[in-house]
């Protein structure tokens, strides 16, 4: 199947987002500056959505 | 053949008439596109009205005609008929006429829910009416800001601001229902042979669009809902004397508003990919690198929503200037493959490529503006000034509307089974581009000199009168070149030129059907293997991908 | 009883979603689909209501704070009430699948039997709910009593209001069942119902160890 097809490998558009929600986390949280928690908690949360989103839509997909 | 016979059995849908019942009962997502389209345009109408209200006020320093209150209720109510129930209703309107068409579905995946959407939508707006005369509209800015929207310590808003928070609660919801419905429709209705990079551009446009409102708007509704808590049972998340933060309202609020802005754009995009090619004779110059790109945006979209919050002194300013020069790169391979599209081919100078031209400069006009904004430096120069006003009309209006247009010249005909006039059309393309310049480029310099955002009144020695009263010239302009708009429309519905199946030689499934298409859509679809099947049954098949 | 018949499927039990009402075509049925969709965007929604959360509560000096009334930090207790009501609340996910896996192998009387506990359970929630937040009124704990009033009664508040919705979905789907309705292939209902119940739950789960569990500062 090509790898665009494959629902597992859907999930990393989610993984990313899980990714840069946590560099958004810690970054600040390690270097000392202001942290935004909230925005950090709503770009984790857009990752686990969409991953769960590009995970059904294609692996709920037919099979042509 | 280019034609279909319509079968014995269909209902007759000349000029798309049916009984009102029919009408207000239907689950066809073709009426329901129309009226999604009807009850836009009503509020662009009544949305343009508020504009020209502060386009009055404005010309001249001083106040001449309303209070500060009423001028502040003019701008809130404008921006947020023009947002939540013209731009995003009616490109959600345009994907539900077309999309089920263009995949060659016999209609979308949940017609009653869709149904549902459309008809939340002019019960949010009668609330949001209604407000202006139970005491006042909102007044705080359609971003709404804390503390300015609570009624502490100012009671500057009143019950209108709670009959707006639940306005745009359905409102947001309805699209919300709407993307599940046309996400579930491109994924699991496509016809045989159409994969999904054999989708028109537009339809995969709508399909990122859906996901940004899957996403972002229940986002809005819980910082909506928090706002009201506020309000109304003396919550404190906004509340600094008690624990709370202003600026949480901001970051929540522009977590989706910023997202929401793709969803005015991306679909539009679509619209004019779809008549470039179809003008230019020409395939769409880059075809895959377009879906790319438009996932692009609809993914950097989601990372720069504190650009709009620069100035709060609480945003990590580096990562999102960052992320927002970013966004330029796939709008500009977009630029890029547009404008290859239409070198070199032999255009047909009708109404839909006119719109489409003008949508391709002004454009890229309110793309150079926005750049210069992501430079923080820039920002802190520029923000709540009238920069901010031109760019985003020029994205908006010169991007959307113009978008919007093309859109409607180019699908009137597959609607209604007649063609729109070609000269009114360009009277209008030629008064609203005039009339649209006039008033918002102006506002670059204005912005530059210092002038804020949402002030009823300036000095007038501050050298803004002569800009303003173009704005406003250019105003009453836009709101003109609607007259041959409205007439173009009743004359062609009456006695239109009749369209026939495909009066354009387009590329795309909803050619290949009836004007207006039979309530199923298809009696017999084409043989599906690029993205031009019309195309390719036209001229024998090319290689197909 | 009727098991699924792999010539009028393309969906195998190979398949990624080989557990989920299949489709003629291969793939989720679209009710199905659609409300896995609905389910990420209330994920969104609860997101936007724990970003306030987390943001007030990094904000704040002390957490919990402190009660004006009394002088001491506010304090949320988990028995008699929200400790039990968590058990059940679980407990109705598990009885909720019971009655999935039974439908699917045809077996209406466990299905509705398993659905009946599952709304009781749902229900007996909101009402253990609703005896702790008069609990807590009592305590001078409200929604206008400052940050941690206003974000617990708010996050609570809403999930409440999703399990409402359940138990009325859960009640839909119980009636629907008694009259016969669905079968081990047709039963697209009884599996959006049992996945909305599930993230209601998880929801919960989120929500209790956070507002209960997370040590304060």
């Amino acid at each position: 199947m090509h790898p665009l097809r494959h629902p597992r490998n859907a999930i990393f558009l989610g993984l990313l987002f899980v990714g840069i929600g946590l560099v958004y986390l810690f970054v600040p949280l390690i270097g000392g500056w202001h942290v935004d928690y909230a925005g950090a908690t709503m770009l984790i949360a857009l990752g686990a959505a969409m991953s769960i989103m590009a995970y059904v839509l294609i692996a709920g997909s037919p099979n042509d | 053949m280019a034609t279909t016979t319509l079968h014995p059995a269909a209902p007759t849908y000349r000029g798309a008439r049916g009984t009102l019942y029919e009408w207000v009962t239907t689950t066809d997502h073709k009426k329901i596109g129309i009226m999604y389209l009807i009850n836009s345009f009503l509020f662009f109408f009544i949305g343009g009205l508020l504009a020209l209200g502060v386009r009055l006020e404005l010309a001249q320093p001083g106040l001449q005609f309303v209070t500060d209150q009423t001028y502040n209720e003019l701008f809130t109510m404008h921006a947020t008929f023009m947002i939540f129930l013209f731009i995003i209703p009616i490109l959600a309107g345009f994907g539900n006429y077309v999309v089920p068409l263009q995949i060659g579905a016999p209609d979308m995946a949940f017609p009653r829910i869709n149904a549902l959407s459309l008809w939340m939508l002019p019960l949010a707006g009668i609330l949001l009416l209604i407000s202006f005369v139970t005491g006042g509209s909102a007044a705080a800015g359609w971003t709404s800001y804390s503390p300015l929207s609570q009624d502490r310590p100012l009671a500057a808003t009143g019950s209108g601001q709670d009959l707006w928070i639940v306005g745009l609660v359905l409102i947001g919801t309805s699209s919300i229902l709407g993307s599940v419905n046309f996400l579930v429709t491109i994924f699991k209705m496509r016809a045989p042979g159409m994969t999904l990079f054999r989708m028109p551009i537009m339809v995969w446009t709508v399909l990122v669009t859906m996901v940004l409102v899957l996403m972002a708007t229940p986002v809005i509704t819980s910082a909506l809902i928090m706002l009201f808590i506020d309000r109304n049972y003396g919550g404190s998340f906004f509340d600094p004397a008690n624990g709370g933060d202003a600026i949480l309202y901001q970051n929540v609020f522009w977590f989706y508003s910023h997202p929401a802005v793709y969803v005015m754009i991306l679909p539009a995009m679509g619209m004019i990919s779809e008549i470039l090619p179809v003008f230019s004779r020409k395939p769409l110059f880059g075809f895959k690198a377009f879906i790319f790109a438009t996932a692009a945006i609809g993914a950097l979209g989601f990372s720069v929503w504190a650009h709009h919050m620069f100035t709060t002194g609480a945003v990590y300013l580096p990562f999102f200037s960052l992320m927002t020069f970013l966004i330029a790169v796939p709008t500009g391979v977009k630029m890029f493959n547009w404008t290859f599209t239409l070198w070199r081919g032999q255009l047909m100078l009708k109404t839909p490529l006119l719109f489409a031209l003008g949508f391709l400069t002004m454009f890229l006009i309110g793309g150079i503006n926005g750049a210069f904004s992501a430079s923080v430096p820039v920002d802190f120069a520029i923000h709540d000034t009238y920069w901010v006003v031109a760019h985003i009309h020029y994205v908006l209006f010169g991007g959307s509307v113009f978008g919007v247009m093309a859109g409607f010249y180019y699908w009137f005909p597959k609607m209604t089974g007649r063609m729109l006039n070609e000269t009114l059309g360009r009277i209008q393309f030629v008064l609203m581009f005039i009339g649209f310049n006039l008033t918002f480029f102006p506002m670059h310099e204005l912005g530059l000199s210092g002038m804020p955002r949402r002030i009823a009144d300036y000095a007038s020695n501050a050298a803004w009168n002569d800009l303003n009263v173009a704005a406003t010239i250019g105003g009453f302009t836009i709101a003109l070149s609607m007259l041959p708009f409205l007439w173009n429309i009743f004359v062609s519905l009456r006695s239109g030129p009749v369209a026939g199946d495909d009066p354009w030689e387009g590329n795309t499934l909803e050619w290949a059907t009836s004007s207006p298409p039979p309530p199923y859509n298809f009696d017999h679809l084409p043989e599906i293997r690029s993205e031009r099947p019309l195309f390719d049954q036209r001229h024998g098949q090319a290689a197909g991908h | 009883m009727a098991t699924d018949s792999q010539a009028l499927t393309t969906t195998t039990e190979h398949s990624p979603v080989g557990g989920l009402a299949h489709d003629s075509t291969g793939g989720i049925s679209n009710p199905v689909l659609g409300m896995l969709l609905f389910i990420t965007s209330e994920v969104m929604f609860f997101s936007g209501l724990f970003a306030a959360y987390f943001n007030v509560r990094a904000n704040a000096a002390q957490w919990p704070p402190i009660n004006p009334e009394t002088g001491e930090q506010f304090h949320l207790a988990i028995l008699p009430f929200v400790g039990p009501a968590t058990v059940l609340l679980i407990l109705s996910s598990f009885t909720c699948q019971f009655g999935v896996w039974a439908i699917r192998r045809g077996d209406r009387t466990l299905f509705l039997r398993n659905f009946a506990v599952t709304f009781v359970l749902g229900v007996t929630f909101l009402i253990m709910q609703g005896i702790d937040y008069a609990l807590l009124a009592s305590e001078g704990i409200t929604l206008s009593a400052g940050t941690f009033g206003t974000t617990y009664f708010t996050l609570t508040g809403f999930h409440g209001a999703h399990v409402f919705g359940g138990v009325i979905m859960l009640a839909v789907v119980l009636y629907r069942g008694m009259a016969g309705q669905f079968s081990p292939r047709h039963h697209d209902a009884v599996e959006a119902a049992s996945l909305y119940w599930h993230f209601v739950d998880v929801v919960w789960i989120l929500l209790f160890s956070l507002l209960y569990l997370l040590p304060g500062k």
